[in-house]
């Protein structure tokens, strides 16, 4: 069981939501918009990862 | 005890996505699906264990492996579309998991034709 994943999305969460007040606060709106979906999609690639893993042991097991 | 780690793990994920929820929705959802899936990938380590007794069990009754796998091949399928359903309704995708929900039920149903059929051919031949 690896809790660290979990851990570090939320902590891409967090900086995420950090860039977005500092970048809006600097009146960049369009930058805290793209930082905001690069920590998205950096965390959706972590847990694809972790779901094509998860598909392959129910395959394994379940003879699918 | 290993239920001290699942809770855990869960109360983690579940106090981590509330408190990212209000500032980043998108990735809530996602700490939430990873909090499932660790989860999900533990308890399908101890399942193993479990499905080599059952096979092992029908194997010495004699009975048809096919039956078996069609039975365990239903079991996947219900508990992978269980999962994305969740998440889905989670996110506050109910028409989706809806739809997840309705193929899962057409693809069990599309598996346990065949056994339907044996099963009605036995019927068939005990009616004189």
């Amino acid at each position: 069981m690896n809790i660290e994943l979990i851990f570090q999305i939320a902590g891409i969460g967090i900086l995420t939501s950090i860039f977005h007040i500092v970048l809006k606060q600097a009146g960049k709106e369009e930058y805290s918009f793209i930082a905001t979906l690069a920590g998205v999609a950096i965390a959706l690639i972590m847990v694809v990862q972790l779901l094509a893993e998860l598909l392959n042991q129910v395959k394994g097991v379940f003879f699918l | 005890m290993e239920i001290f780690q699942v809770v855990g793990i869960g109360l983690t994920g579940a106090v981590l996505a509330v408190y990212v929820k209000e500032s980043n929705r998108e990735i809530a959802v996602l700490i939430s699906l990873a909090t499932g899936l660790v989860l999900f990938l533990y308890a399908l380590s101890q399942v193993g264990a479990v499905i080599s007794v059952l096979s092992e069990l029908a194997s010495r009754a004699n009975i048809n492996i096919f039956y078996l796998t069609t039975v365990l091949k239903i079991m996947g399928i219900a508990y992978i579309a269980e999962f994305g359903a969740q998440i889905c309704r989670d996110a506050g995708e109910g028409s989706t998991a809806t739809k997840i929900e309705f193929a899962a039920k057409i693809l069990v149903m599309v598996l346990a034709l065949p056994i339907i059929m044996a099963l009605m051919e036995s019927v068939l031949r005990l009616l004189p």
